[in-house]
């Protein structure tokens, strides 16, 4: 075993171990935090790429167990491993880290708290990485709720906004909905195959005899027990990776820093409830992954309509990244692991590099969001705008951008799959709308005439100190755009690792033997698929020119191309097509009506018997106070008194005079003879 | 009577000569080459000596062989005398370490060399199981204590309780001797074993009645048990500090250690029950009643107490009752019930007035001048906490479980639950005694002092001597064994 495995730890524990010295650190030292994060990352960065060429070298998984505690003569076993899943995702999420670390010490320049940003992240980066290479569900499992807690901490950074507050709040609670399924998921596996190693040399979970056993195992409704406990660990990837109908919170995290945004809720820990299914991928049954599909598939339709009628960037993108994370999930319940881990690691490049764009664009206007308020800024950020239109043709889908390849892929298993064609219409609409609202976005933002922000609403933020909100945009800083090049490179070449002509990314991951073959795309029904799908997005983008670029867009106060063709649907979507309103209807009314009834009930019944007990309790207190004061104490007292008194005749038998001591000598040696001898006598 | 191997007696007597020529020693270096040097130098360099003799004569008590006797018991050692022997050795070591920070005195050598005589008359009492040879050594050691008590000449008060002592012992002692004389004269030997051999009989001679009841009074007086206590109180009062913790410590195990012995070995036939039915005369109820008397008594006089010492003395009195006790009972285990009780009652006070001794020394002498000493010595105020809650016999310190074997082995006593009366006064005496230790505890710990009282500077040697008493008293109370052990194994 070489060492970059038996040291594989150090990878996940060096930014925790920055996260630990930062939080150590006073407020002033913002260099040394940030130097602490940056240089971890750095290591571990370097780190993940030996551990990939380690992979790329020997693509069998290597894993490294050790007794963690006792608990009678069972032994709770942790672990970690290298195989070539888990190597990608280390270079994806170390490459991605540090250069959102980087371009954050641009972004985060002027805030007070720039120690404790940098800690939380590395912290974040850290859990995350363990997250990765987690060979035991229970290992995955804590480092997955710290990656929970991080994120509710960053979410919640500016906790001075009542709505940054509540964001992170409604993302804590929502995503906690998920790990109770994962839990008890990971309860049942454990109760099922009497470990939560992944791999154990045979006696892991997810190897042939556990594998076996619970497949053969039925439970309620006729499911095997494997497929149950799939799907109850899909609830915890679908709260993480913000599947409908738990993507509620993912929109409203944007409320954090931008570089949180890019990192957490775009990147890495939403694609860890990717990550999560590819890595339990042997323990999916075939039912257990339709009904990961058919969520994966409503997800991205469901959430690029919403896309379309959001007048925030961020939120726009926000939408966008559940629309993607549901195509990961298409992937991975129609396709393979491979499928979904291709669109994951394109998606983590394109996504950050849209996230990061939109910060530079929020820090160039002074803090402005809403893309009705921006306009023109081609002319001011050309950088800024080139990457940006990078990342926005890579997540269309533009034929040979790496979404093109990634998403391709994904439509083209979701056609082959035998159960049902409903997936892939879906996924289809979704790409044609994908491209709509990208466009939509691109034209507001960038193009057109400079719009006032007469129409401004509050300002959001004030962690850029005073806002200059008369300044004219400005292009950002070089380390907030270099990240944006390394990124936008990455957007637009990634791809070509994995084209049905070199499929190198697939076989790498299912570990087959690769090669370069043209005559692949002549699969039947490839090219034309392809073709069709870069039909799809070509429509969406001219659609999105026609209602949006054809003549520009004036006044911020104007209403919506869209909105003017059809108000009610316009309005549905840019309401989110009220799920917040439905859960706030249903389950937050029902729980408001729980807690008010158990509220009731505590008071009027289980208070009102805690009352009588205690009416009773004081009552009898009084009859006891009643005997005790004029019975025992009289007596008692009295008793003391006279006890006092005895001491008081003692001690002044003490008289000082010297013969009366010595007369009491005499005196108690005739009292103490003559009962001795009366005593003899009788 | 037989030759006595004089070689014999030296290698026998090693200890004891250690400790003689320490504190000869030290007499002489401080007499001349220190006359001159400050107070402190003095006590310090006296208490290195007599620190050093007192951990040589513990080796060579520790090394010396298990059993030795010379004729007419003169010098007796067993196992038991080594562990009583070396207790006493630490009891003076201690002693002599809490006495260094003391200033009332500038004729240092004089008074540690009379520690270590007092320990020195108290290591052959332990020894001998000879009727003279006990009333020698006794005298010897209450000589050393009147002086010791009356050490203080600037004070009116040492020197009047001083007197007292010494009239009250000269007296006493007349008592003890006449009692002896009569045994002597019933028995015709003055050697412990024989002279019960000689008065066993079917019926109790009545002047054996009256010579059980004079040495009662002998020894009552030097135990401080009711109604021999008189001299107590003042004496406590008056004497320096460490002089009074030296009596109510070292002096109490040793005189009750030899009580024990004269009683159950001379006077082994004519013991007697004292049940609350079946009475017999004997010593047993002589005991009995001196012991009721003196926890009645001393534990009521201690509750009107203002002064701190006295309220010591007069617990001192009441402890002698409990003692007296384990005597009454008369079972096999009331010897180490006694010893553990002795000892162990030994350390806590000889702390309390170690703790006493340092904060007179600032000043506080009444009850009411505790107040808030909790603030201003925080480690003193823990200590006097221990001792205090130890004396009360609050578990798990080491007085809770003297006070436990002590009424085990009373109602173990023949006839069966004779003696219940006794143990039933006994702990409805101990509730009594809790009141007035938790009154001083009270004032340490709750009530608040004077807002400006400075912080207690006290003596590096002091602290360390409290401390150790106070480790002792609380690992004694924890493992009750060590001790018990002790006395079984022997």
């Amino acid at each position: 075993m070489s060492w970059i495995v038996r040291s594989l730890w150090l990878i996940p524990v060096l930014p925790m171990l920055a996260a630990g010295v930062s939080a150590l650190l006073k407020r002033e030292q913002r260099r040394l935090s940030a130097s602490l994060a940056i240089g971890s990352m750095g290591i571990s960065f370097v780190l993940a790429l030996s551990a990939f060429a380690q992979a790329l070298a020997e693509p069998a998984r290597q894993v490294v167990n050790f007794g963690w505690m006792q608990f009678g003569n069972q032994w709770v076993s942790l672990g970690w491993l290298l195989d070539p899943l888990a190597a990608v995702m280390l270079v994806m999420v170390t490459l991605v880290g540090l250069l959102i670390f980087i371009y954050s010490l641009g972004y985060m320049a002027h805030d007070d708290n720039f120690t404790r940003f940098f800690c939380f992240l590395s912290l974040f980066a850290g859990a995350m990485l363990g997250v990765v290479i987690a060979n035991s569900l229970l290992l995955l499992f804590m480092c997955w709720e710290v990656v929970g807690l991080t994120s509710y901490l960053l979410i919640g950074f500016w906790f001075q906004r009542p709505a940054a507050a509540a964001a992170a709040k409604k993302a804590f609670v929502t995503t906690r909905i998920g790990d109770l399924g994962l839990l008890i998921g990971m309860v049942w596996l454990y109760a099922q195959s009497g470990t939560l190693l992944f791999y154990d040399h045979g006696a892991g979970c997810l190897e042939q005899s556990a594998l076996t056993t619970m497949a053969a195992h039925v439970t309620i409704a006729g499911m095997a027990v494997s497929t149950a406990i799939g799907l109850l660990i899909f609830c915890g990837a679908a709260g993480k990776s913000g599947q409908v109908p738990l993507h509620v919170w993912l929109p409203d995290a944007m409320e954090g820093p931008t570089p949180v945004s890019a990192l957490i809720h775009a990147a890495t820990m939403v694609a860890a409830g990717v990550y999560l299914v590819a890595r339990v991928y042997p323990l999916m049954t075939h039912s257990a992954l339709a009904v990961v599909a058919w969520v994966g598939a409503i997800t991205a339709f469901f959430a690029a309509c919403i896309a379309v009628a959001q007048n925030d960037i961020k939120r726009i993108l926000a939408y966008s990244t559940v629309s993607q994370l549901g195509y990961m999930m298409l992937g991975l319940g129609v396709g393979s692991v491979a499928v979904g881990m291709f669109h994951l690691i394109t998606h983590a490049f394109f996504k950050a590099l849209l996230f990061l764009g939109a910060g530079s664009v929020i820090h160039g206007c002074s803090d402005e969001q809403d893309i009705r308020n921006m306009g023109g800024l081609r002319r001011f950020m050309p950088v800024t705008f080139l990457t940006y239109a990078a990342g926005m043709l890579a997540l269309c889908g533009f034929p040979l951008f790496a979404g093109f390849w990634s998403k391709d892929e994904i439509l083209h298993a979701a056609h082959g799959w035998g159960l049902s064609r409903g997936p892939f219409y879906l996924g289809a609409i979704g790409a044609l709308l994908t491209a709509f609202y990208m466009t939509r976005q691109v034209f507001y933002v960038f193009f057109g005439p400079r719009r006032t922000t007469e129409t401004r609403s509050e300002p959001v933020g004030s962690h850029h100190g005073p806002v200059h909100a008369a300044a004219e945009p400005h292009e950002s800083p070089g380390v907030m755009t270099g990240p944006l090049v390394v990124l936008a490179l990455f957007a637009t070449l990634l791809g070509f690792v994995g084209t049905p002509a070199w499929p190198w990314f697939q076989s790498f991951l299912s570990g087959t033997p690769n090669s370069f073959d043209l005559a692949r795309f002549n699969e039947p029904g490839l090219i034309p698929l392809m073709l069709s799908s870069s039909v799809l997005v070509f429509a969406g983008l001219l659609l999105g020119w026609w209602l949006y670029g054809r003549e520009p867009i004036l006044r911020g106060t104007d209403p919506d191309a869209l909105q003017r063709l059809q108000p009610g649907i316009f309005h549905a979507l840019a309401n989110r097509l009220y799920v917040d309103e439905f859960f706030g209807l249903t389950v937050i009314a029902l729980t408001r009506f729980a807690s008010a009834f158990s509220s009731w009930l505590d008071r009027w019944i289980w208070g009102g018997a805690v009352r009588l007990v205690s009416f009773l309790t004081v009552g009898l207190g009084w009859l006891d106070a009643g005997v005790d004061r004029y019975l025992v104490n009289g007596g008692f007292d009295a008793g003391c008194r006279d006890l006092a008194r005895g001491g008081r005749l003692f001690s002044s038998l003490q008289s000082g005079r010297v013969q009366n001591y010595l007369r009491v000598i005499a005196a108690a040696l005739v009292v103490l003879a003559v009962l001795l001898l009366w005593g003899r006598r009788g | 009577m037989n030759a006595v191997s004089y070689l014999e007696l030296l290698r026998l007597t090693l200890p004891e000569i250690a400790l003689t020529v320490a504190a000869l020693l030290l007499l002489t270096l401080d007499l001349t080459l220190l006359r001159p040097s400050p107070l402190a130098r003095r006590f310090s360099v006296a208490a290195f000596i007599a620190c050093a003799g007192c951990l040589a004569a513990i080796a060579l008590v520790a090394a010396s062989s298990a059993t030795a006797s010379l004729p007419d018991g003169m010098f007796v050692l067993t196992p038991l005398t080594h562990v009583v022997h070396i207790v006493l050795l630490v009891l003076a070591l201690l002693t002599v370490l809490l006495s260094t920070a003391t200033r009332f005195t500038d004729h240092v050598g004089e008074y540690i060399a009379l520690i270590l005589f007092a320990t020195v008359a108290m290591m052959f009492l332990i020894a001998t199981e000879n009727l003279l040879l006990i009333f020698v050594a006794l005298e010897f050691l209450s000589l050393s204590l009147y002086i010791l008590t009356g050490f203080d000449k600037h004070s009116r008060q040492s020197a009047e309780g001083a007197l007292k002592y010494f009239l009250f012992g000269g007296m006493s002692a007349g008592f003890l001797l006449f009692g002896m004389s009569l045994l002597y004269g019933l028995s015709g030997s003055i050697e412990l074993p024989r002279i019960a051999a000689a008065v066993s009989g079917p019926s109790l001679d009545p002047l054996l009645l009256i010579a059980i009841v004079m040495v009662a009074i002998g020894f009552g007086f030097k135990v401080a048990a009711a109604p021999f206590h008189l001299w107590a109180p003042d004496a406590y009062q008056g004497a320096p500090t460490v002089s009074a913790g030296f009596i109510a410590s070292s002096s109490k195990v040793a005189s009750f250690f030899i009580f024990a012995q004269v009683v159950t070995l001379a006077l082994l036939p004519a013991a007697g029950t004292a049940g609350y039915r079946g009475y017999t005369p004997g010593w047993v109820p002589v005991i009995a009643i001196i012991a009721a008397l003196s926890m009645v008594l001393g534990n009521l006089a201690a509750i009107a107490q203002t002064s701190l010492r006295r309220l010591l003395a007069y617990s001192a009195i009441g402890h002698a009752g409990y003692m007296l006790i384990a005597f009454a009972a008369h079972t096999p285990e009331s010897l180490s019930a006694l010893l553990y009780y002795v000892i162990t009652y030994a350390l806590a006070s000889l702390g309390a007035f170690g703790v006493l001794g340092a904060l007179e020394a600032e000043g506080v002498d009444r009850i009411r001048d505790l107040a808030g000493l909790n603030r201003r010595a925080p480690g003193m105020a823990f200590c006097l906490l221990i001792f205090l809650l130890s004396l009360a016999g609050i578990p798990p310190l080491s007085g809770f479980f003297g006070k436990f074997f002590v009424f085990a082995a009373a109602l173990h006593a023949e006839p069966h639950l004779s003696l219940l009366w006794l143990v039933l006064l006994a702990v409805a005496m101990s509730a009594v005694s809790l009141y007035y230790y938790l009154g001083v505890l009270k004032q340490v710990y709750v009530t608040e002092g004077p807002a400006d009282a400075p912080p207690l500077r006290i003596a590096p040697p002091t602290r360390i001597g409290v401390w150790l008493l106070a480790a002792l008293v609380v690992i004694l109370g924890c493992a009750p064994s060590l001790l018990l052990n002790w006395f079984s194994i022997h």
